[in-house]
């Protein structure tokens, strides 16, 4: 599924560089639940980011569900993302001045499809997360749990096969946080592949998660 | 020279293209210069983000382009009315030495951007970038055929001279013209007529028999004789007088602008055609679609220019 | 690019104009603002040539007007019978005729002295006056005059006759005989029709010269022949034909609306910079939804698209606006102040409305002159905002 192979990424910072991830390899399974767990600065966002493809690898390859994604160029790795990632942000990035159903959509709005079909495709998706009866509603006027709702359905509209998390109960209470866990572990429980990068203590013990891979200073220990 | 409102419009185009040309021709510069298809560094992917920006750029021209070749043709047109002599745009276009390879100029420039972005299609969908290098070295190739079009036609609009008395097209088209035109009337009319059915049938052969070239060749040389057929042989039946042999007049009013359709049709099936074909030569391969569209624009064609002698046969008995 | 449209890209397009508030109002409006003047002035000179065209198919074929030491002088009028005697002349006639300024109201009249026993020079003269009975106009002493003209006198008190001042200080009253009614503004509201015989007096002109010569051919194809043997007869005599007048006044016209045009690029240069500028500068929020869309599988070519939408929506309503706002301007309100750029005359002559014109010709010009450089001067920040690095986000 997901394949890493002797990654390095390096920053260029004024004249020095910093090496945000070093030499690392890792392999992750179709359907498995890994946590990337690491002190903040540790490289876990970096090495999202290259798993997803928005940004490149300074050496080493990344393959995600056999296509070589490091290496391809930067609308076909948006392509690829658009048909098989889905994305849960840190504070959840809703669109401001969006209602709900165009932030769930909003993935897919490039994609051209029948205005039925991707309605449809929302309205499943909406209903499933309970917040189909605010779809018109924008979303700065919703609670925090219910941002969280359109941020995992926003990240289901293409029905994914990997969802990365980065640190998704960052600023969020405990109860929302035990929510957000919630819908994870259904997602895994359909199948879908999850990687997330926290350093909340709350997901080092949880049953359904396969493995804790440990960053500490771009390297994996 | 005479600043209308409508020169001023084309010319201040005209600077905005070359303006754009520019950036996009030196962005293409450096990335013909530096592009590695086999490396993954940061200035490859800065360089694709050029790359990306000329298409932008290159896109906005053409599609610019397309309805600015028929107001530069109606403008000549509007100016027709003030300068003595000319009755349509051929007039005008003819009224300076090079007026006519402006036009022609215009129509190829035309051809090769549309052809650069079918090229462009290809490379993007392509996840290898194969024709990266190769199509930004043929933009700088193609920049200077847009260059000279500008030049021409700002020579063009600096040179018309609007109390010249210039000829009208009664006598740019016909035998006694002095130009190289007349020497096509030396042969007669039907066998134009029947070479350009003959090469609409090589067309169509093409396309039965699947192959790139052939079809390139043919709507090549369909799109000449189809010009030629249409000056020495249609032309008279669309304005029904036996010697008025001119393919601007087709543009005007009294004719319902038929010409904006027929010329677009001619164009876009010869260009699918020859476009898609040289592409496909490239790539190795068969894209269905261009020839499909191809076909059925040239078929169009072919049956609208022909109605028009065939209705004047069955209304009066005779052919012109 | 434009293949096939997509609608709820288009609607985002929208959206996002609205988030931005202030900036696309601004730019909004300026856009208007530019397309306003520029629609206006082509307008108006398309109007003013217009009614010049109409006017001018009123004018004689030829007109001969002698000049001594390069001012125009009368014309001696035995003249007429050795031009009449030439072959392809069909009429010759003496004109006489000329300004009256009349300075309570600050105008100049155009008077135009006609005779009951030639023919008028004009076929428009004759349908004007073919209701009045013109030799009782010669014996009571009227005149006739334009709509126009009438309300002019009346305003001033005049309401049936008029006093003329002759050169020598005398006063010549004419009663007015009778009101016509033209189409043509020009000519309604500054044209006074009085007998020929009033016409000399009211000029101090001596009986035995006229103003000017006009000349009907009887083949218009002659006109450039009959002019060359008649100007090498009497080489004080210039000869201006139809034609001149129109090929003059066109290019006067497209001469004043090719310089406002040039001012308008200037305009438009500065313009240029000011949407690159506002383009270019991007809100920490826009930035960020940037990188979020990015990172949601957008592509560049998707951003440029949505940016293509919002400039081609804004460049379309500006579009759209301006024009309406100038034909209710020029067409509703007759274009105050803008108009008496154009017309150098229209201090001197009495006002006139704007005549209609307005084609898909000219609609497709102002489109070509504002949408293209609009789009233009967005296409570099479109590009600079959609090749923002997407991780950005993720920090
Ligand atoms: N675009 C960038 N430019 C420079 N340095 C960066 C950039 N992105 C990340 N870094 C650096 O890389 C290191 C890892 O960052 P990050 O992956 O965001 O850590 P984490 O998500 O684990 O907190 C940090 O030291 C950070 O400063
Ligand atoms: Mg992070």
């Amino acid at each position: 599924m997901i394949c890493l192979h002797h990654v390095c990424k390096r920053f260029a910072q004024g004249d020095e560089a910093i090496e945000a991830l070093k030499d690392v390899s890792l392999e992750i399974a179709q359907g498995e639940c890994v946590v990337l767990r690491g002190a903040s600065g540790s490289g876990k966002s970096t090495l999202l980011s290259l798993i997803a493809g928005l940004a490149q690898p300074s050496s080493g390859e990344i393959r995600v569900l056999d296509r070589e994604i490091s290496k391809l160029p930067e609308h076909l790795s948006a392509l690829f993302r658009r048909a098989h990632i889905g994305f849960i942000f840190q504070k959840f990035h809703l669109i401001p001045g969006l209602n709900v159903e165009e932030n769930v959509i909003a993935p897919l709005i490039p994609a051209n499809l029948p205005l039925h079909v991707l309605h449809e495709k929302a309205r499943i998706k909406m209903e499933a997360l309970h917040i189909d009866s605010k779809a018109k509603r924008d979303v700065k006027r919703l609670s925090g749990g219910e941002q969280q709702r359109v941020a995992i359905a926003r990240a289901l509209i293409n029905d994914p096969v990997l969802i990365l998390a980065d640190e998704p109960t960052a600023n969020l209470d405990a109860k929302l946080s035990a929510e957000l866990i919630e819908h994870l572990y259904m997602l895994k429980q359909s199948g879908v592949t999850l990687l997330i990068a926290t350093h909340d203590p709350l997901f080092f013990d949880l049953d359904f998660v396969d493995r804790i891979v440990e960053l500490k200073n771009g390297r994996i220990v | 020279m005479s600043l209308t409102p409508e020169i001023i419009a084309l010319l201040l185009l005209d600077a905005v293209f070359l303006l754009f040309g520019g950036i996009a021709f030196v962005l293409s510069a450096g990335i013909a210069w530096r592009w590695r298809s086999n490396e993954t560094t940061e200035l490859q992917y800065a360089l694709h983000r050029r790359s990306y920006l000329v298409s932008v750029i290159i896109n906005y021209i053409f599609m610019l382009k397309i309805p600015l070749f028929a107001f530069f043709i109606y403008t000549c047109d509007k100016l027709s009315a003030i300068i003595t002599g000319a009755m349509c745009a051929s007039g005008v276009v003819n009224s300076v030495d090079f007026g006519l390879y402006l036009t022609l100029f215009k129509i190829v420039n035309l051809y090769v951007f549309g052809f650069w972005l079918l090229l462009n299609d290809a490379d993007m969908n392509d996840e290898k970038l194969p024709f990266t290098r190769l199509k930004f070295i043929l933009f700088i190739l193609f920049f200077i055929p847009l260059c000279v079009e500008i030049g021409l036609e700002i020579g063009f609009f600096t040179s018309l001279n609007v109390s010249k008395i210039v000829s009208c097209c009664g006598t740019l088209f016909s035998a006694s013209s002095t130009s190289s035109i007349s020497l096509l009337f030396s042969v007669d009319e039907k066998i134009w007529m029947m070479i350009f059915y003959g090469c609409f049938a090589l067309s169509v052969a093409a396309y039965a028999s699947r192959s790139p070239l052939a079809s390139v060749v043919s709507n090549l040389l369909l799109a000449l004789f189809a010009l030629i057929a249409l000056i020495l042989f249609f032309s008279p039946y669309v304005y029904e007088l036996p010697t008025h042999h001119c393919p601007f007049c087709l543009l005007q009013k009294e004719y319902f602008y038929v010409g904006y359709l027929l010329y677009a049709l001619l164009f876009s099936g010869t260009f699918y055609a020859a476009a898609g074909g040289v592409l496909d030569l490239v790539q190795k391969r068969y894209t269905k679609r261009f020839y499909r569209l191809s076909l059925f624009f040239n078929t169009v064609y072919v049956i609208g220019i022909s109605l028009y002698p065939l209705s004047y046969y069955l209304r009066n008995g005779v052919w012109l | 690019m434009l293949a096939n449209i997509n609608v709820l890209l288009l609607d985002y397009a929208l959206g996002s104009l609205k988030r931005q508030g202030g900036k696309s109002i601004f730019i909004f409006l300026v856009l208007c603002l530019l397309i306003f003047l520029l629609a206006s002035v082509l307008m108006i000179a398309d109007a003013i040539k217009f009614e010049l065209n109409t006017t001018l198919k009123t004018l004689p074929q030829i007109t001969l007007q002698r000049f001594v030491a390069g001012r125009q002088t009368n014309v001696s009028v035995e003249r007429v019978d050795t031009i009449l005697a030439l072959n392809g002349v069909e009429r010759a006639i003496p004109r006489v005729w000329g300004y009256y300024y009349f300075k309570p109201a600050g105008v100049n009249f155009s008077i135009v002295g006609i005779d009951a026993y030639e023919e008028p020079y004009k076929k428009r003269l004759s349908e004007l006056t073919r209701t009045f009975d013109l030799s009782t106009l010669e014996k009571e002493g009227g005149m006739i005059v334009g709509e126009g003209v009438q309300n002019v006198l009346r305003e001033n008190y005049y309401s049936d006759f008029f006093n003329f001042i002759t050169p020598k200080g005398e006063r010549y009253p004419l009663k007015i005989a009778g009101v016509f009614h033209s189409d043509i503004a020009l000519e309604s509201n500054d044209l006074m029709l009085v007998p020929k015989q009033a016409a000399y007096t009211i000029f101090g002109m001596p009986p035995e010269e006229a103003t000017d010569i006009v000349v009907h051919v009887s083949n218009p194809v002659e006109i450039p022949t009959i002019v060359q043997k008649i100007t090498e007869r009497y080489p004080d005599l210039r000869a201006i034909t139809q034609d001149d007048l129109r090929i003059s006044y066109q290019n006067i016209f497209d001469y004043k609306s090719g310089f406002f045009l040039s001012l308008f690029i200037v305009c438009v240069f500065a313009f240029f910079i000011v949407i690159y500028d506002k383009a270019s500068g991007l809100s920490s929020e826009e930035r960020r939804e940037i990188g979020i869309l990015k990172a949601l599988g957008w592509r560049m070519s998707d951003i440029v698209h949505a940016k293509f939408y919002e400039s081609f929506v804004m460049a379309l309503s500006a579009f759209l606006t301006g024009f309406c706002a100038a034909l209710f301007f020029v067409y509703v309100l007759q274009a105050p102040l803008l108009r008496s750029v154009f017309i150098g005359y229209s201090e001197l002559k009495p006002p006139f409305r704007l005549p209609f014109s307005v084609d898909v010709k000219m609609i497709v010009l102002l489109f070509f002159l504002s949408v293209p450089v609009y789009i233009a001067a967005t296409l570099i920040p479109s590009w600079k905002a959609a090749s923002l690095d997407a991780d950005e986000v993720m920090r």
